[in-house]
């Protein structure tokens, strides 16, 4: 007993000790963006102002159209996950469920493009979406993320763990496959589904390169790259604003991802076969 | 009507053949059970009614209506899966009803039939369960329900059983019999347990290898066993298979002599065979310790303990065969004398491994009785 508490303890001071490495940034961040600018230069292990001050967000707010920016990154991310998990389920239900000629080697070829380096697409694909004329458009930082390997294995392999004698039970009841999909394979798959969603929200979310070699001005800009405005060197690196600039960029998918938290746990216990 | 008929019907994964040209008749109405070991082609052949396989060749009929190329939900099938399948996500009587709902069954109608399947399967009270906090003989039964209120012509079952321990699987044959009774289906059952085979079927299709072997009542699958591997088969432990030299009215094991009488003979003469193979059932030899006459001389080579008998394996010259006794009193080593009855003996021809048939009088009548009164 007393060794168990030993051994609880010693995990306790270490997940405690990771803790506080996952968190000081973000408290860093949160505290300083609420200093002033010599004062952040001044005490900088400082974690907490001394001086509290509303000047960063209010540069921020005064500087951009803010709430533009926030619409469009959340667009870009929204429109970009829904599209790219509808697109990936229906592609992992095709690779699950469907007889297809050379299936193996076609899911192979689709995976191994996870492999291929962003920077090998992108002249091609600016070149397209230029000549759509979509540059400085968010349908232009959009249109190339719609369908993505890794959704697709990603759910493929959740989808594969359903007992084929369920989907077998629903042929025999002839139910259609929009029947098929959304009452009984997107309910047992949705934990990865989900998952899935929030990655590719947050890695929208956060998308840099692309989104900058397509959005120009600044009504389209997204957060990362108003970020950016402010680290920049021609710019000149304003580090309190920048901080605010972070706190805003990071307030929303943390808030999405609370609101999502309890789907991403649980449902996966309850297979009922056996 | 509900017949089903398999038409020269073959299966085959690639090179795997699976099922080989099955001839199969099943009557509109009966209970009609699969048996065979596993990767017989049993399950196959129900999922090939089912539409759940497709056929490589040959006509599959349900009814009057070829259903070869029909996609299964065309097919007017229930089925139960071994595994159950029942949806993890939905309740109990919405896995009931989902199938019924979607059919767009109307809603009255869709709520009499749950409730007199929940009634049938003792599952009142938790039709708001999620399938996970049910038992495993209740899954069965929510299985069972959910076939049911298809109210199809056929209703299949891929060992439904399996998964019960055996005291549950007692009652769940009752139940199932139940079910057929009340609705009269055509009722396949596949099995690979030879008791539930016996209980719950009117007739026994017993497959091996992908071939159909023999169909019959339980009674003619036991007494009347159409070739070596079903004598085999069916009965435990196992029907003892001699060799024997076939000479008139005689039959040598060795030197010793095995005495049959004029039928018998007429009967491998009109089966015009040359070389038969004697089958006897361990419970149908009888052991002394003295000489008899018509008995065979054997030595005892160790007995076992089987609980309602023993079983005594014995060397008959160059055959080891076993032989069903209800006391244990006899010793390793020890000479001991056999001897059957010519009624219940089995001849099979040694070329064919087939049956040679059975004179008249050798009839399952007598036994017929005995086994309606386990149904």
């Amino acid at each position: 007993m007393r060794t168990r508490l030993q051994i609880g303890g010693i995990w306790h001071v270490v997940l405690i000790l990771f803790l506080v490495l996952m968190l000081y940034p973000l408290i860093y961040a949160l505290g300083n963006s609420f200093k002033s600018l010599s004062e952040s230069y001044g005490t900088t292990l400082n974690v907490l102002p001394k001086l509290f001050t509303l000047e960063n967000y209010q540069a921020f707010f005064n500087s951009l159209p803010v709430i533009r920016i926030t619409l469009n990154t959340f667009f870009l991310g929204a429109v970009t996950t829904i599209v790219k998990l509808v697109t990936s389920f229906l592609a992992a239900y095709a690779f699950v469920y469907f007889r297809v000629k050379y299936k193996p080697a076609l899911y192979f070829l689709l995976i191994s493009t996870i492999f291929v380096p962003f920077t090998v697409t992108m002249i091609p694909n600016y070149l397209f979406i230029s000549r759509l004329g979509l540059i400085d458009s968010v349908w232009g930082a959009i249109l190339p993320q719609l369908a993505d390997a890794i959704g697709i294995f990603l759910i493929t392999q959740s989808m594969r763990g359903i007992p084929y004698s369920l989907i077998e039970v629903a042929r025999l009841d002839r139910l259609p496959h929009r029947r098929i999909m959304l009452d009984i394979v997107l309910p047992l798959v949705r934990p990865a589904v989900t998952s899935t969603g929030i990655w590719f929200f947050i890695t929208t979310w956060n998308e840099y390169v692309w989104p900058v070699l397509i959005l120009k001005s600044t009504e389209q800009y997204t957060l990362p790259l108003a970020l950016q405005m402010y680290i920049s060197a021609e710019g000149g690196t304003n580090f309190t604003v920048a901080m605010a600039v972070s706190v805003v960029t990071m307030a929303i998918p943390l808030a999405l991802y609370i609101m999502f938290q309890r789907y991403i746990i649980g449902t996966f216990a309850s297979s009922g076969i056996k | 009507m509900a017949e089903i008929k398999f038409e020269h019907v073959s299966k085959s994964y690639g090179e795997t053949h699976v099922v080989k040209d099955l001839q199969l008749h099943i009557r509109s109405g009966e209970r009609l059970v699969l048996l065979g070991p596993s990767g017989c082609g049993k399950s196959t052949t129900l999922r090939m009614i089912a539409g759940l396989e497709e056929i490589t060749a040959g006509k599959l009929f349900l009814g009057n209506c070829e259903m070869t190329k029909v996609p299964s939900g065309e097919r007017d099938v229930a089925m139960v899966f071994q595994n159950y399948a029942l949806y993890p996500h939905m309740t109990v009587a919405k896995n009931i009803t989902y199938g019924l709902s979607v059919q767009k069954v109307p809603k009255l109608e869709i709520k009499k039939r749950l409730e007199l399947a929940l009634e049938m399967l003792q599952l009142n009270g938790l039709e708001n369960r999620l399938p996970k906090d049910l038992s495993g003989g209740q899954r069965q039964r929510v299985a069972l329900a959910r076939a049911v209120v298809k109210r199809s012509k056929f209703f299949l079952l891929d060992e439904p059983l399996s998964n019960l321990d055996a005291k549950l699987r007692v009652t769940a044959r009752k139940e199932l019999v139940n079910i057929h009774e009340r609705f009269g289906q055509t009722f396949v059952y596949v099995t690979h347990d030879q008791i539930e085979a016996m209980t719950v079927g009117q007739r026994i299709a017993i497959m091996n290898e992908g071939r159909l072997q023999m169909i019959d009542t339980p009674e003619n699958v036991y007494h009347k066993p159409a070739n070596i591997f079903t004598a085999q088969f069916i009965g435990s432990p196992p029907t003892n298979i001699i060799p024997v030299k076939w000479e008139g009215r005689v039959l040598w094991i060795g030197s010793q002599q095995f005495n049959m009488n004029e039928a018998w003979e007429e009967q491998i003469v009109q089966a015009g065979c040359t070389e038969v193979v004697l089958g006897i059932r361990p419970e149908h030899l009888q052991l002394t310790k003295d000489p008899v006459p018509d008995a065979l001389q054997c030595t005892v080579i160790n007995v076992e303990n089987q609980g309602r008998s023993y079983g005594v394996y014995l060397q008959l010259n160059e055959t080891e065969i076993i032989a069903l006794s209800d006391n244990g009193a006899w010793i390793p080593g020890e000479t001991v004398y056999v001897q059957a009855a010519l009624e219940r003996m089995h001849l099979f021809d040694k070329a064919t491994t087939e049956t040679i048939g059975y004179p008249e009088g050798v009839h399952a009548d007598d036994h017929l009785h005995q086994h309606e009164c386990v149904h």
